[in-house]
């Protein structure tokens, strides 16, 4: 392998030099390791890591913020160039090495139309600095989007690669951010998924914290934080309030094979039954996963069911159908899915006529054994939450707990 | 033109086509190179294309789907009715009445709704199985006289206003200032706004401007350019990246009022042309 003095160090915004290159197989062959990459935003780089590793004739990899990693879903070689696809959120990486660096761009498409930022990688890890006391903890954060000002908590600790924070909003949370803490009290922290392309900057002023929250490629929100008071700070998402509780909750949707499935499905007999409402698309929906299937393990054989109900997003279904088996393959799931959002008349369309309004990915329906709407969980906070999270799957459990004691 | 020749120069001296892309990614020519390259594959092929939009309607005090006779006719689609109560769209259909959820795409048989808009006032997107006979966009040559660097003046006072954003959704844009743009003769003063995505967590700092170019070769109700964050008050205006209004693109979609004073007196021959579609009747 052949790799260049300057390995390691990130020149990436040095002119081009064409003099020389390595051989192109040379390149791809030296993918695998550990890359230090950003996605590039109006307000400097948003840095995440990628493992790689060769498999087989190819490679396969994760996207890590810190110690929250995914797998790539596809590492494609093409010629001189490498494509990374995180197909949960329909985005790709394309990139091509020069050196020991790869530069390219990552794209995806939102409702408005194709995102496309500047990406580069060098060999490495991004070198970290822990937080200070005077950082860590959590914080009340008012964000003013011109004008309108809407609230935020972080909660701000050292983890085991470098300073964290867990990142909520009135819908929940958005994953872990990760990164560093700066010379005199100031931190730089990013969120690079595919679909969250967030990166959180601040500094402490006295006993308030003020920074900048930087989105997608050109939004830089400010922001004020104090610590909190405990008080809440938040407004929990819009919540199912008025569940039609009367009669038992329907639903009638086909499987991944195509069978329809309905609330009377004899898995379903007499069940404590979860209706888990998400979307292959939802990052927030990948972090409820694993924590739904651990209820599943430890529920299932005293009376407990779930049942997914997938809203995708493409409309086409076959690439809605391929986006959940991915999902469920990757969290293990081996409950039953349904397809929600796929209708093939106009008469099964009305596909949760017992709910008043839902707006929140995911939401939790719970049924006792009857089939009756007992109780409903909008949202989901990840496991960087921490102690929230804790509190958050104790009421889950709770809840569980209560509907399987029932006759 | 000179910039052009310095791409040729350096696709000679690197002799491999995967590299030219690489070249490009060094300068600020082929970052507009590649958003264009990205914007006409989604026009062409996207499946929420504004080619695949057939119909944009506000659901008002409801929308009847389906047979012939229905508001907006949907062929395999049953009797279905749209409405909006306490902000919360709902699907009713068969007897059953379903909430349907906002910024996502909800099949329904071979078609697709999105609902967008402030709640209670709420617009369904109708798209189709996919772009139905997409054109592709066409623009100026790259001119890099037409990238400027501009000082955001604040707005004296703050303020918000309802507004169409480009993709002809109403939103409620806050005033973001004025930026003052010399090209040519006399300087003119440009509104700013911005444009949230009420989808998710970004906006864009947007300007909608008309020029002489408007009687031509360009969308007569003019075009949308975002400003680029560049530190602190200065930000790029790169004209090379003026876009169309989707009405540009297809009758289904409302156009934005032109934003008052936003004239320049000079012909802004950079970015996106008209080529046809959104005022020619089907």
């Amino acid at each position: 392998m052949k790799r260049s003095p300057r390995a390691g160090l990130l020149l990436f915004l040095a002119p081009l030099v064409v003099a020389s290159r390595p051989p192109l197989a040379a390149q791809v062959d030296d993918l695998s390791g550990p890359w230090r990459a950003a996605v590039d935003q109006a307000g400097g780089p948003l840095r995440f890591a990628l493992e790689l590793r060769s498999a087989g004739s190819g490679w396969s990899g994760t996207l890590c913020n810190g110690p929250a990693c995914d797998d790539l879903s596809a590492i494609t070689p093409m010629g001189d160039s490498v494509r990374f696809e995180m197909a949960d959120y329909d985005a790709t990486i394309t990139a091509v090495g020069r050196g020991d660096s790869l530069i390219g761009y990552y794209r995806n498409v939102g409702n408005r139309g194709p995102r496309v930022m500047p990406f580069r990688a060098a060999r490495g890890r991004w070198p970290v600095a822990p937080a200070g006391p005077a950082l860590q903890g959590s914080w009340d954060a008012v964000f003013d989007q011109g004008g309108r000002r809407s609230p935020r908590v972080f909660l701000i600790r050292n983890g085991p690669a470098g300073m964290e924070a867990a990142y909520h909003t009135n819908s929940g949370g958005y994953g872990l951010f990760w990164g560093s803490a700066t010379p005199s009290d100031s931190f730089d922290l990013g969120r690079f998924d595919g679909a969250f392309v967030y990166r959180l900057t601040g500094r402490l002023d006295g006993d308030t914290l003020r920074g900048v929250f930087h989105a997608g490629l050109r939004t830089q929100t400010p922001w004020v934080a104090v610590r909190s008071t405990g008080r809440p700070h938040l407004t929990p998402p819009f919540e199912v309030t008025s569940a039609d509780t009367s009669r038992p909750f329907e639903f009638a949707f086909p499987d991944l094979q195509g069978r329809t499935v309905t609330h009377r499905d004899s898995r379903f007999a007499g069940k404590v039954v979860l209706v888990d409402i998400f979307g292959s698309w939802c990052p927030t929906c990948h972090f409820a996963a694993p924590a739904l299937r651990a209820l599943y393990r430890d529920y299932r054989d005293r009376g407990f069911a779930i049942v997914g109900l997938a809203y995708e997003v493409s409309g086409d279904t076959a690439i809605d159908n391929r986006q959940v088996r991915r999902f469920r393959d990757k969290y293990g799931i081996t409950w039953p899915i349904l397809l929600a959002g796929i209708n093939e008349t106009a008469a099964t369309a009305a596909t949760l006529p017992q709910l008043q309004g839902f707006t929140a990915y995911p939401t939790s329906v719970f049924l006792g054994r009857d089939g009756r709407v007992r109780a409903v969980h909008a949202g989901f906070l990840g496991p960087e939450a921490g102690p929230l999270y804790d509190a958050q799957i104790r009421e889950l459990r709770g809840v569980l707990e209560e509907l399987l004691a029932e006759p | 033109m000179r910039t052009t020749a310095r791409r040729v120069l350096l696709g000679a001296a690197l002799g491999t086509a995967p590299f030219r892309g690489y070249v490009a990614a060094q300068g600020r020519e082929a970052i507009v190179e590649r958003e264009r390259a990205a914007h006409r594959g989604w026009l062409m092929t996207g499946h929420n294309s504004p080619y695949a939009v057939l119909v944009q309607r506000h659901i008002g005090p409801g929308l009847t789907l389906g047979p012939a006779t229905a508001d907006l006719p949907l062929e395999g689609v049953g009797a279905t009715r749209l409405s909006e109560r306490d902000g919360v769209p709902y699907l009713r259909a068969d007897g059953r009445e379903s909430p349907l959820p906002r910024f996502r795409m909800y099949p329904l048989g071979s078609f697709r709704l999105f609902i967008a808009g402030p709640p209670g006032r709420s617009s369904v997107t109708l798209y189709g199985p996919g772009p139905r006979n997409p054109k592709p966009p066409v623009w100026y040559e790259y001119d890099p006289r037409m990238s400027l660097e501009v000082t955001l003046a604040p707005p004296t006072q703050p303020g918000s206003r309802r507004m169409l954003a480009a993709d002809g959704l109403e939103v409620v844009a806050t005033d973001a200032g004025t930026v003052s743009v010399s090209l040519g003769a006399q300087p003119a003063t440009l509104t700013v706004l911005r444009v949230p995505d009420p989808a998710g967590e970004e906006s864009e700092l947007e300007i909608f401007f008309r020029d002489p170019t408007n009687e031509g070769s360009t969308y007569p109700a003019g075009r949308f350019v975002s400003l680029e964050p560049l530190g602190g008050a200065r930000y790029r205006l790169d004209f090379n990246r003026a876009r169309n209004p989707f009405c540009a693109y297809s009758t289904a979609f409302a156009c934005p009022l032109p934003w008052r004073g936003n004239a320049l007196p000079v012909a802004i021959e950079a970015g996106e042309k008209y080529g046809g579609g959104g005022l020619t009747p089907p």
